[in-house]
């Protein structure tokens, strides 16, 4: 087992309550915190440990951090982006609902960092008894003196409220999760400005992810040069890998960034490799909007390295032949699996998903909905797989905010990489409705490893 | 009481209810109880019978001293409100990628061959909903669906007939 900072503790009996968790240790970093640091050292030693925004961009945390406006006299707020909705991706909800006490801790910290009285935690809806289980823990924590006023005599007064969306995906891109906050449909802004600038109620508000904000209590108790230690280059830290599909263990791990993708996936340790002694056929690493890869590109880069679970290496290659570390939703497909239909049911979560502000997202996403459906059900022309082409290429960059491309992605990457499966939808139409592709002709199958 | 004319529809909340509300809106800057319209929505539908009909949706407009079409536009966004009666219990399977990978597509027929309802129908007696739904993070423990407040994961035809058989337990127990 790799190193761990924030599922440690997660299966000691009662680490869900204060009492338990702060026997564990928990809670030094707000003592550390507001006793003997300046807001400015706790930004500074984040950017030390170079840790990245969790939830799917990589931004660096602590530079984030640093953009916030100071205006005089206007109040700034942090907002806990807990809206966690890309497919693929349930490791947020597992720290919530299992150690909620850690997301609180580094809320605090980073509160105070960030000089937030009023700080939100901004949770999907359906989450909905993991919102009970945080409102315990934020009362637990207000009874032992860690929020509300003048906490631990530091002069700094914290309260936390949770609020609960109610099923749109696109709030979990920053500004329209401000605008969900401000009781808005979930609209993303036009940037500029910027939500350090101009965030919630027109106040500087920066917006982190859960896992972002949990990896502060372990940055804080031993110092941002020690976290950077762990990983490899401008990975450092470790990072929950939610895994799903087609594997023995489908679950939330947590890693350091230098293990290698094979290792992650045939390991015990971690996914136990194929289910049911299947091969594998192909797998987006990092939450759905992420290019899928074929079994081939996954486990070794174009230049013939192995690939490693990180953000350079899962990006190595660009979109040719790479993908991306995003949030961390591992989906994996076994030779059962047609990537037409894969690709079908993203596209429709996308069209479902679009908010209607822009016209290439709203429309493309459709368009590309219906044509993928008509080759999954054998009715599509060749043609259809050059306008699917030309579709998602109109919509990449040329939307109001990343929902765009995070459609137009899966359909490029399924296209570029299975396009002759694609073509088997069309020539053979029957063969299609009947049974899946496999592993035929793609990419090289011989260097797929057989499981056991 | 606001403005609307609420007639013989008992869309009020009760004192406990209230005071809810005004702990709610607590939460955010004076002047800005705009940002309690999800939360005060989600305890509307709750109380209202599992949906939002035009009267609730005018009530809240009301308690948060907001225009009623700020109150449709929003709840014509997020697919958690319900814009029309739905059954007593609703079953929503998730239906995206990962749970596509593991099956939902049996689940969901299943469902229908039992209920004998497809996605977006409710049962002639009232009492199951069937909706597909998108990602609700529950990947690796698919196929799953939402039942109320909880997920229930890992769904098997077995299991499906045990949350049927418990639904119907629940509601003749109420009756």
């Amino acid at each position: 087992m790799g190193v761990q900072l924030l599922l440690e503790k997660v299966n000691v009996e009662g680490i869900r309550h204060y009492d338990v968790y702060r026997r564990e240790g928990g809670y030094r970093s707000v003592e550390k915190a507001l006793k003997q640091m300046s807001p400015e050292a706790i930004v500074e030693e984040v950017k030390k440990s170079g840790l990245r925004g969790r939830g799917g961009a990589g931004f660096p945390a602590g530079m984030k951090w640093s953009f916030i406006a100071k205006p005089e006299g206007v109040p700034r707020h942090l907002v806990c982006n807990a809206d966690e909705s890309e497919p693929g991706t349930f490791k947020d909800r597992y720290l919530m609902e299992f150690i909620p006490h850690l997301l609180i801790e580094g809320l605090i910290v980073s509160s105070f960092a960030l000089g937030s009285h009023d700080t939100y935690i901004y949770i999907r809806g359906e989450y909905a008894w993991i919102a009970d289980i945080l409102e315990t823990a934020i009362a637990e924590a207000k009874a032992n003196g860690m929020l509300g006023k003048n906490i631990l005599q530091s002069g700094f007064d914290c309260e936390i409220y949770v609020h609960r969306g109610a099923g749109a995906y696109i709030c979990g891109e920053e500004t329209a999760l401000i605008e969900s906050l401000e009781g808005k449909r979930g609209n993303p802004r036009i940037k500029p400005p910027f939500p350090a600038v101009q965030g919630v109620w027109m106040r500087p508000t920066v917006v982190n992810n859960v896992e972002t904000l949990a990896a502060v209590v372990p940055i804080i108790n031993n110092g941002g040069e020690e976290y950077a230690k762990i990983g490899v280059g401008k990975s450092t830290g470790t990072k929950l890998i939610s895994a799903c599909g087609n594997i023995n263990k489908p679950g939330v791990y947590e890693i350091d960034m230098t293990i290698s993708v094979e290792e992650f996936i045939y390991s015990d340790e971690y996914c136990g490799g194929i289910a049911n002694g299947k091969r594998l056929k192909a797998c987006i690493p990092g939450g759905s909007s992420v290019p899928i890869l074929p079994a081939n590109l996954l486990l070794k880069t174009a230049k013939g390295e192995t690939r490693l679970m990180n953000y350079e290496s899962l990006s190595d290659g660009g979109f040719v032949s790479g993908s991306m570390m995003g949030s961390g939703g591992f989906i994996v497909l076994d030779e059962d699996q047609c990537i037409v239909k894969n690709t079908y049911t993203l596209t429709r979560f996308y069209r479902h998903e679009s908010c209607g502000q822009c016209s290439p997202c709203r429309e493309g996403t459709g368009w590309m909905e219906k044509i993928l459906w008509r080759l999954e059900n054998g009715e599509g022309k060749e043609s259809d797989i050059d306008l699917l082409w030309d579709i998602q290429r109109r919509i990449e960059g040329n939307t109001i905010c990343p929902l765009g491309d995070a459609a137009a992605w899966p359909v490029a990457a399924a296209i570029r990489h299975f396009r002759d499966e694609f073509e088997w939808h069309v020539r053979s139409p029957q063969e299609a409705r009947k049974r899946n592709y496999g592993l035929a002709h793609y990419a090289d199958p011989i260097h797929v490893p057989v499981a056991g | 009481m606001n403005k609307n004319n609420l007639g013989s529809y008992m869309v009020t909340f009760s004192e406990q209810e209230l005071a809810k509300v005004k702990e709610i809106i607590a939460h955010y800057p004076e002047g800005k109880q705009k940002s309690a319209l999800l939360p005060v929505l989600h305890l509307a539908q709750d109380t209202f019978g599992g949906w939002l009909s035009t009267e609730t949706m005018d009530y809240v407009a009301g308690l948060l001293s907001i225009e009623p079409i700020e109150v449709y536009e929003v709840a014509t966004f997020y697919s958690m409100y319900n814009l029309r009666p739905m059954g007593k219990y609703v079953f929503e399977v998730c239906q995206t990628g990962p749970c596509m990978l593991r099956g939902c597509d049996d689940i969901i027929a299943y469902i229908t061959s039992k209920l004998g309802i497809r996605a977006g129908e409710t049962t002639s007696d009232g009492m199951f909903s069937l909706k597909t739904v998108e990602c609700l993070g529950a990947c690796g423990y698919a196929p799953m669906m939402q039942l109320g407040k909880y997920y229930r994961e890992h769904l098997t035809p077995e299991k499906v007939d045990a949350i049927i058989a418990e639904c119907r337990n629940a509601a003749a127990s109420q009756n």
